[in-house]
C-alpha cells in the first residue's frame, strides 16, 4: 500500500505535531540523561494515536501494511526532532532484520508485539571493531537439543540494548553467520551502557554466557539476511539523516535572517550566504537520494541496493556538512552546551559512522555497482 | 503513466523506428571499441562543422515535418500545443536513438530564445521567425553578455536610440557569443534610457544577424576551438516592430531566457557527458589503467558516483514533480550547480587516474580524449549564471536570506 501525495504530507504534520508537543528539545536534553533513554508513556502514545511501530508493517502481523516511503516520512521527522525512541532500533533494526529472515514463525511471534509498541526490539551485529559485516562476527551458538541453542560471545553498540525486550544477533554457526532471537531476561545475558558521542540514541555492550536463543530463518543465512537489513536500515537511518540535516539548515537561516553585524543581518553576506546555499544543495540531495531509496525499496525494484547505497553515503556527508556550518553560522553561540547545534553535530557525526564510516560505505555502493 | 502519454510514447518511437537507428546499449561498452571523443565543444575544422550544422538543420526538419519540431510550442507556429512532460518524454525516448546533434539550433535558440520570442516578440516577428526556427531554418542566439556585463547583466551598454524613421540604430560590443557564426538572428539588450535605474532603462530587440553593421568575430576558447564570438554592432537598423516588449522594459523579457536558460543547462544528459558519469565506463578505465584497487581513487570515484547517482534521483524528483502538475523548486537551480561540479570531479578523476597518459597522447583509445572534456570543465561553472551567482540565487530567493545592500554600479553608465 502506498500513500498519496497529500496522505504524505498529512502523516507527516501529524507527527510533525506529535513530536514538537512530546519531544521538545527539553524533553530530548531530560531524557539524554536518564535510563530509559525513552519516555515509555510517550512511546506507548506513538503507537496508540499514530500507530507509529506499525506503520510499514505486514497486515497479517498486525501492521498497517504501508512500506519505507511512509516509514521514511516518519523517520525524518524523528530526526529532525533528534526523538529519544525505540522507534530506529525496534522497527528499522529489528523488525526488517525478522522480515528479511522470511521466518513465518518468528515474524508471526514477534512482530505483532512491535506493531503493537507492547515489544521493542533491537539487532545485534557489531562488536568492538564497530563492522557490520556478518563476515567479522565472531560470536559463536552452538546447538543445546531440541532445535534450542545457546549463544556465546559479546556485542558492542547495540543501540538500546539495555532496554529492547528482544534481541536479534547474528552469531556464526558451522554452517556461517546465522540470526538467533534472544529474550532480554534471557539467563546469561548482561547489558551494559556504553558511553555515546550521541547521548540521544543509546547504546549497549551485551555479554552472552550460554544464553538461550532461538534460530531465525535458516542456519548460515546471516550473510544474505544482513545484505538486506543493511540495504533497508541504511535508507532508513538516510531519511533520519536528511530530517536532521534539513532542521539544520532552517535553524541556520533563521539566525542568518535576524543577527545582526556590522550593521546587517548576517545572511546578506555573501560567504554566509554561500554557506547556506551549499547546505541546501546538500540538503536537497539528500532528500531526493533517501526518498528515491525508499520509493524503489517499496517497488522492489532491482534499482534499490544501488540505491540505498546512494542513499547512506549522501545523506551521511549532507548531515555531517549541515551540522558543522551550522554551527559556522551561528558563532560563538553555535559552540555552547545549551544551544542545540552540538546535539545535531553528535548525531550527525554517530550516523555517519554507525555502519562503519565513509571508507565502508564508499566500497558498499562500488560492490552493488558491481565495480 | 496516463493512456495518452503511452500513446505519444508509442506514435514517438513509430517516428524514431522509421527515420534512425537505435544507439548503441551502453551498458555493452567494449573497451577499446567506438567513438572515444570526450568534446563537450567542438572543436572541429570549418568543412566539418558546416556539414554538423547541415545534419542538425536537417534532423529538426524531420522532426518539424513529423510534429515533434516543438512540442510545447502553439499550433498557428507550427508547435504541437502539448505539455513540458510530452517534451521530456520525446526527449528521453529519442536519447535512446542514433540521432544527428541538434545543440547548435537547440540550447540556445530553440531552448531560450524561442520562448522568449514566444512570449514577448509583436506578430510580425513570430510569424518570420518562430516557424523557421522550428522547421531548422533559422539558427538564434543570444546577444546579452558585454565586456562590462557579465553576471551584472543589467549593466549592459549596447545603445539604441531611435531614428528619423522610427527604426532604432543599435551601437556596441557583445561577447562570449555563443553559434554566432551560424546564427540569423540574435536576441539583444540594449540601453534605451541612461537616466533610469539600470534594470529599467534595457530594451530587447530581435537582431537578424545579416544586417549590415552586425560583425561577429570567433574568440577562441581554452579547448582550442571556437564556439563562441564577439559580435561587433555598428549603427545597425532594426524596425521597431523587431522589439520585444516595452520600450525600457527589457529586463522582464532577459528574465524569461534566463529562466529557460537555467531548465536547460544541465539538462543535456547525453553524449560524452552521459560517458563521463557512467560507472560502466569509469570502472573500465579504471582496470584499463591499472588502477582498480588504488583506494585513494576508489574512495574518490564512489564520492563522485553518489553525487551523480544523487543528481540523477533529484532530477527524477523534479520530473515527477512537473508530471503532478507541480513546479518544481529548488531542484533545478541545484541540478544546474551539481551538474558542473559532477563533470568537474569526473575529468579530474579520470584524468588523474590516467596520470602521464593524459599529459601526451599516446595514441592509446579512450585516454587523451579525455583532456577534451576536461578543458571544457570550467565554463560549465561559468556558463548561464555562474555558481557564485547560482547560490546568490538559491540564498535570496529559495532560503530567503536579505539580499546585499544595492551598489551605485546603474550610475556608471554614461549618457
Ligand atoms: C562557454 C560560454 C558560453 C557562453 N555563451 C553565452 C551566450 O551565448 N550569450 C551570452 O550572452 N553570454 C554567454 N556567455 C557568458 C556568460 O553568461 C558569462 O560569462 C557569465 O554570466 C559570467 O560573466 P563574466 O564572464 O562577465 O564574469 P564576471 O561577471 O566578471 O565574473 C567573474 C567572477 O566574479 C564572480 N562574481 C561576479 N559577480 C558576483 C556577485 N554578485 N557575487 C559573487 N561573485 C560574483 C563570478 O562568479 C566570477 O567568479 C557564455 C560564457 C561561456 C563561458
Amino acid at each position: 500500500m502506498t500513500a498519496d501525495e497529500s496522505a504524505l504530507r498529512e502523516l507527516r504534520s501529524s507527527v510533525r505535531e506529535f513530536l514538537e508537543d512530546k519531544s521538545p528539545e527539553e524533553a530530548v536534553r531530560k531524557l539524554m540523561e536518564s535510563e530509559p533513554r525513552f519516555d515509555p508513556a510517550v512511546w506507548a502514545q506513538a503507537a496508540d494515536q499514530l500507530r507509529l511501530p506499525g506503520l510499514a508493517l505486514p497486515e497479517e502481523y498486525g501492521g498497517d501494511g504501508f512500506g519505507m516511503v511512509e516509514l521514511g516520512v516518519v523517520l525524518e521527522e524523528s530526526g529532525r526532532a533528534l526523538w529519544c525512541a525505540p522507534l530506529f532500533a525496534t522497527v528499522v533494526l529489528a523488525a526488517q532484520a525478522l522480515l528479511a529472515a522470511g521466518d513465518a514463525a518468528a515474524c508471526a511471534q514477534h512482530l505483532p508485539g512491535i506493531a503493537a509498541g507492547r515489544t521493542t526490539a533491537t539487532l545485534a551485529v557489531a562488536e568492538d571493531s564497530g563492522s557490520w559485516d556478518p563476515a567479522m562476527v565472531s560470536a559463536r551458538a552452538v546447538p543445546a537439543g531440541n532445535g534450542r541453542w545457546k549463544l556465546r560471545g559479546r556485542k558492542s553498540f547495540v543501540v538500546d540494548g539495555t532496554t529492547a525486550d528482544l534481541i536479534l544477533v547474528v552469531a556464526r554457526t558451522v554452517a556461517g553467520p546465522s540470526l538467533f532471537a534472544v529474550d532480554r531476561m534471557a539467563t546469561g545475558l548482561t547489558a551494559e551502557p556504553m558511553e555515546t558521542l550521541d547521548a540521544t540514541r543509546a547504546m549497549a555492550r551485551l555479554t552472552f554466557d550460554a544464553v538461550p536463543a532461538t534460530l531465525v530463518g535458516a542456519e548460515g543465512a546471516g550473510g544474505r539476511i544482513m545484505a538486506r537489513v543493511l540495504d533497508t536500515a541504511s535508507t532508513g537511518l538516510a531519511a533520519e539523516q536528511a530530517g536532521g540535516a534539513r532542521r539544520c539548515l532552517e535553524t541556520s537561516v533563521d539566525h542568518a535572517r535576524v543577527r545582526h553585524q556590522f550593521g546587517r543581518p548576517i545572511g546578506s553576506f555573501q560567504a554566509v550566504k554561500h554557506k547556506c546555499a551549499d547546505m541546501l544543495v546538500q540538503v536537497e540531495l539528500a532528500e531526493a537520494a533517501s526518498r528515491e531509496a525508499a520509493r524503489l525499496a517499496d517497488d522492489e525494484s532491482e534499482g534499490f541496493p544501488v540505491a540505498s547505497a546512494v542513499a547512506h553515503a549522501c545523506c551521511s556527508r549532507a548531515y555531517m556538512v549541515a551540522a558543522m556550518e551550522n554551527i559556522q553560522v551561528h558563532g560563538g553561540i553555535g559552540f555552547t552546551w545549551e544551544h542545540p547545534a552540538h546535539l545535531y553535530f553528535r548525531r550527525a557525526k554517530s550516523s555517519q559512522l554507525l555502519f562503519g564510516g565513509p571508507a565502508v560505505y564508499h566500497e558498499r555502493l562500488l560492490d552493488r555497482l558491481g565495480i | 503513466m496516463r493512456q495518452d502519454m503511452q500513446d505519444f510514447a508509442a506514435e514517438v518511437r513509430r517516428f524514431l523506428d522509421a527515420h534512425v537507428a537505435k544507439t548503441p546499449d551502453r551498458t555493452a561498452l567494449t573497451w577499446g571499441e567506438g567513438d572515444d571523443s570526450m568534446a563537450y565543444f567542438s572543436s572541429l575544422p570549418p568543412e566539418e562543422e558546416r556539414e554538423q550544422v547541415r545534419r542538425a538543420r536537417e534532423w529538426q526538419r524531420i522532426r518539424h515535418e513529423n510534429g515533434f519540431g516543438w512540442i510545447t510550442g502553439p499550433q498557428e507556429y507550427g508547435g504541437r500545443g502539448l505539455t513540458p512532460v510530452h517534451d521530456l518524454l520525446y526527449d528521453a525516448i529519442e536519447s535512446e536513438y542514433d540521432v544527428a546533434d541538434t545543440g547548435v539550433l537547440g540550447v540556445v535558440g530553440l531552448g531560450m530564445i524561442g520562448p522568449t520570442i514566444l512570449a514577448h516578440a509583436q506578430s510580425p516577428v513570430k510569424d518570420r521567425w518562430l516557424p523557421a526556427m522550428y522547421r531548422g531554418d533559422a539558427i538564434a542566439c543570444q546577444l546579452f553578455s558585454e565586456p562590462g556585463a557579465g553576471s551584472d547583466l543589467a549593466s549592459v551598454a549596447t545603445r539604441a536610440v531611435r531614428g528619423s524613421g522610427g527604426e532604432w540604430v543599435l551601437n556596441g560590443q557583445k561577447v562570449w557569443t555563443s553559434v554566432a557564426q551560424h546564427s540569423q538572428i540574435g536576441l539583444a539588450l540594449t540601453r534605451t534610457n541612461p537616466e533610469a535605474p539600470k534594470h529599467r532603462g534595457i530594451t530587447a530587440f530581435l537582431v537578424p544577424m545579416d544586417a549590415p553593421g552586425v560583425e561577429v568575430r570567433p574568440l577562441r576558447q581554452m579547448t582550442g576551438g571556437a564556439d563562441f564570438n564577439e559580435v561587433f554592432l555598428t549603427d545597425v537598423r532594426v524596425p521597431d516592430d523587431h522589439r520585444l516588449g516595452e520600450v525600457d522594459g527589457g529586463w522582464t523579457v532577459a528574465l524569461t531566457t534566463l529562466m529557460n536558460e537555467r531548465a536547460t543547462v544541465g539538462s543535456e544528459g547525453a553524449g560524452p557527458v552521459a560517458a563521463a558519469l557512467s560507472p560502466d565506463r569509469l570502472s573500465a578505465l579504471m582496470r584499463a589503467t591499472w588502477t582498480w584497487d588504488d583506494r585513494a581513487l576508489r574512495a574518490r570515484l564512489a564520492e563522485l558516483l553518489v553525487d551523480a547517482l544523487a543528481t540523477e534521483h533529484l532530477n527524477a524528483r523534479a520530473l515527477r514533480k512537473l508530471r503532478s502538475g507541480v513546479s518544481p523548486g529548488a531542484e533545478m537551480s541545484v541540478s544546474k550547480l551539481m551538474y558542473g561540479q559532477n563533470l568537474t570531479r569526473a575529468a579530474h578523476f579520470v584524468t588523474d587516474a590516467l596520470g602521464p597518459r593524459a599529459i601526451a597522447d599516446t595514441g592509446q583509445w579512450g585516454t587523451y580524449a579525455w583532456t577534451e572534456l576536461l578543458l571544457a570543465t570550467p565554463a560549465l561553472r561559468i556558463l548561464g549564471g555562474t555558481e557564485e551567482i547560482m547560490k546568490n540565487i538559491l540564498a535570496e530567493r529559495v532560503l530567503g536570506l536579505p539580499k546585499e545592500p544595492a551598489t551605485t554600479a546603474a550610475k556608471e553608465v554614461r549618457p
